[in-house]
């Protein structure tokens, strides 16, 4: 018993009850079949008809309570011998029934509230309710509700209420229901894990069931105090739901990564399936890309006898989503042919395109940091296709052609990494490969 | 010879009965930087005199590198507040706290993840393209552990080691110049956050930890990301706390990133340098103001706001 958590010891102390009453049972039943089985309601009930809890020293002072729905119900004696018969109702007797409320049919918001609705219904006493509430927290991601703040309160509402509210400064100052408590606050943890701002309706649930000051009630508080607070911390905010079409969804994140608003998107090439005169259907993918005018310049400044690169796949994240992007960037200059863009004084006759003030106003006006930063070579041109192979890509650049000329000139190099795009492959490669099996196999069978 | 040195070197002289507490608040065993023992390992019986290492080898290497430590602090403290000179002491408006140039660099972080309670993440550490910035990389996965009390998994994260002085006194950080902390990153778009861990003086203060997010922009640009301490809240075991205080700022232990943002898959983040630097336009001390917890006056409906301490947030500047 020292041994068992705090959890455990209820399942314990119901496994005593059934070694306590099991004397009994086999006294009066005269069966003499040892049956270790879990003491359920059930159990107990048959028990109490037969007298068998008349005697004093088993029987707590305080009468049970049956609850209508078992004081209804046919309660059949397992017949000795028949042991097919006797396992069927073993399954039935078992503590764990919660869970079979929520395998009924489909799984969506409206079975999951009917379920609900079955337990609230079942006992007005709502007994097991503490258990039956941790079952609906573990049962929400799979029905897809664990993002909707009515049944979060209809499972709060499956407290009994005014049950658990502290009545003096006594029962006040100690714990008040630990389990109970323990519980709320744990639909209210999930409220909080999953993002989900509790209402008004939540409060006055919450206020009823387990009164103010109560643990739940200030999990409430704690969260509406920092809630709001970080609603909007986020400098890059990400639209919930994300779009659904690709090029949407490049646009976006293209625009997120450039940080720059000149920066134009151009989406290359639209998805669309071509069908031949062969009745092969060719997929093409998306190709969206992003470049800024202040890239364009650095691109036609760039010497087209030094290559450029076409890099990625890179991975961006948006919440929990994966996309993955290319960048056409050019290696950094070696110190000795870079040189500092002169700009004409000449150049504006009507203002200095340069300044030059002093306006450091003692030595303590310094707020660089004194490391050299890194540095890399520039990027000219990002973009996000369907597919990362190199013919996509090519596209993409002869795209950028038309805006850059120089680019025409210039050598490009793919220096691509096998990424999670690479596994799915072109349809005609995989001809191909099938091809090549089909020869290793025609081989080994004429070996 | 430890004792009186320690006794001696103790920068808290307030606290009056500080080095002899030392001990209550964890030594500063550099092998063990986390005290957490997966549910259903046995306890560790081995005595603690066990486990010293009495090798005479190790016993030279200790002398010579403590006694160089100490040889420099002298020649630091000779020279200046924290080793530079007063002049520029005074004008610092910006510091580099760490930058990631060489292994040495690297060396002075301890890379963590829930692996150490069970779970399945993975993460690395190395040094970028031409030894200069910090990648820390790996994969995040979520899935619990089954030992049947963790609840949650799905972290990883890169924490600085406390600094040492000689004799392995630890050495806080002192802060106090500065009210912004600044960071060049390049992520992958994943949020991070950024935990700034005080040295404790009582022992229930151990597990206390400042947190702020670091939202990372994602892209092939450098960022820089600027988040004031006054911004930094108050969080013990992961918990918010109710009562929130500004970043102890002259007792500095650690600075640490973690990832927990609850998505399974890769994440990499580069990491160029962390700085200090004095932003004089901001002046906020706490940003979360507090309220009374049981107010006296009783108020029908679901209000329970009433009134409000000093800590008037101001304009930040940032985020």
């Amino acid at each position: 018993m020292r041994a068992l958590g705090r959890r455990g010891s209820l399942a314990a102390m119901s496994r005593m009850w059934a070694l306590w009453l099991m004397p009994a049972w086999e006294l009066s039943s005269g069966t003499g079949t040892v049956v270790l089985q879990a003491a359920s309601k059930q159990n107990l009930l048959q028990l109490r008809r037969r007298g068998a809890l008349q005697d004093p020293r088993l029987v707590p002072v305080r009468n049970f309570r049956v609850s209508p729905v078992f004081s209804t119900s046919k309660i059949a004696r397992p017949v000795k011998g028949d042991k097919k018969d006797r396992d069927n109702k073993d399954t039935d007797r078992s503590l764990v029934t919660v869970d079979n409320l929520f395998e009924r049919g489909a799984k969506t918001k409206a079975t999951f509230q009917e379920a609900l609705d079955v337990f609230c219904k079942q006992d007005i006493r709502r007994r097991g309710h503490v258990e039956f509430i941790y079952a609906a927290l573990r049962k929400m991601k799979e029905f897809g509700v664990e993002r909707d703040i009515a049944i979060y309160n209809k499972i709060l509402d499956v407290f009994p209420k005014e049950v658990f509210v502290p009545q003096n400064f006594i029962q006040r100052m100690y714990n008040h229901y630990p389990r109970q408590q323990e519980c709320g606050v744990q639909v209210l943890e999930q409220m909080e894990t999953n993002g989900v701002m509790p209402n008004k309706e939540t409060y006055f649930l919450l206020l009823q069931i387990f009164g103010d000051k109560s643990h739940p009630v200030r999990k409430y508080q704690r969260i509406l105090y920092w809630f709001p607070k970080f609603k909007h911390v986020n400098p890059h905010p990400v639209p919930d739901p994300l779009p659904q079409d690709p090029v949407d969804l490049a646009r976006l994140s293209l625009q997120r990564m450039a940080a720059d608003l000149d920066a134009r998107v151009t989406a290359y090439q639209l998805p669309h399936v071509e069908v031949l005169d062969s009745g092969k259907e060719i997929e093409h993918p998306h190709i969206t890309g992003i470049q800024s005018p202040d890239q364009q310049s650095l691109l036609a400044r760039h010497n087209p006898e030094r290559p450029v690169f076409v890099e990625g796949p890179f991975r961006l994240w948006l919440k929990n989503a994966c996309v993955y992007y290319y960048v056409l960037r050019a290696e950094l200059l070696p110190l000795e042919e870079r040189k500092e863009e002169v700009i004409d004084p000449e150049r504006n006759f009507y203002y200095p395109m340069q300044l030059d003030f002093d306006l450091e106003r003692g030595p303590w006006d310094d707020e660089e940091f004194d490391i050299d930063e890194v540095e890399e070579g520039p990027v000219f041109a990002m973009c996000m296709a369907g597919a990362g192979d190199q013919a996509t890509l090519a596209k993409w650049i002869v795209g950028l052609q038309e805006t850059n000329p120089v680019l025409a000139q210039t050598p490009v190099v793919f220096r691509l990494t096998p990424g999670p795009r690479e596994l799915q492959g072109r349809p005609d490669l995989e001809e191909n490969g099938e091809e090549e099996t089909v020869r290793s196999q025609s081989g080994l069978r004429e070996s | 010879m430890a004792l009186p040195l320690k006794v001696l070197n103790q920068h808290h002289w307030q606290n009056g009965l500080y080095p002899l507490f030392r001990p209550l608040v964890g030594g500063c065993n550099r092998s063990q930087y986390s005290s957490y023992r997966r549910p259903g390992t046995p306890p560790d019986k081995i005595p603690p005199w066990a486990k010293i290492n009495f090798s005479f080898q190790k016993g030279i290497e200790g002398i010579k590198t403590h006694f160089g430590r100490l040889a420099k602090e002298a020649r630091d403290h000779l020279r200046g507040p924290e080793g530079h000179p007063l002049k520029e002491y005074l004008l610092e408006q910006t510091r580099v706290t760490w930058q990631f140039r060489s292994e040495d660099d690297l060396n002075k972080w301890v890379i963590s993840s829930d692996a150490e309670i069970g779970g399945k993440s993975e993460v690395y550490l190395k040094l970028g393209k031409n030894n200069q910035s910090a990648v820390l990389y790996g994969t995040l996965n979520t899935q619990v552990p089954r030992d049947g009390e963790t609840r949650y998994s799905g972290y990883c994260s890169m924490r600085s080691k406390p600094r040492l002085i000689s004799f392995d006194r630890k050495k806080p950080y002192d802060w106090s110049n500065f009210n912004c902390l600044h960071v060049r990153v390049r992520g992958d778009g994943r949020p991070w956050m950024i935990n700034i861990y005080t040295d404790p003086y009582f022992s229930h203060h151990k597990d206390d930890l400042y947190n702020y997010f670091m939202f990372t922009r994602g892209g092939p640009y450098w960022e820089e990301i600027k988040i004031p301490f006054s911004k930094f809240f108050l969080s013990s075991r992961g918990r918010i706390q109710d009562q929130q205080h500004g970043l102890w700022v002259d007792k500095i232990s650690t600075l640490g990133f973690t990832l927990g943002d609850q998505v399974d898959g890769p994440f990499q983040l580069e990491i160029d340098y962390i700085g200090l630097a004095k932003d004089r336009a901001h002046r906020e001390e706490c940003a979360y103001e507090q309220y009374e917890k049981n107010p006296k006056k009783k108020k029908t409906g679901g209000l329970f706001i009433y009134s409000t301490q000093a800590c008037i947030p101001s304009a930040g500047s940032e985020y």
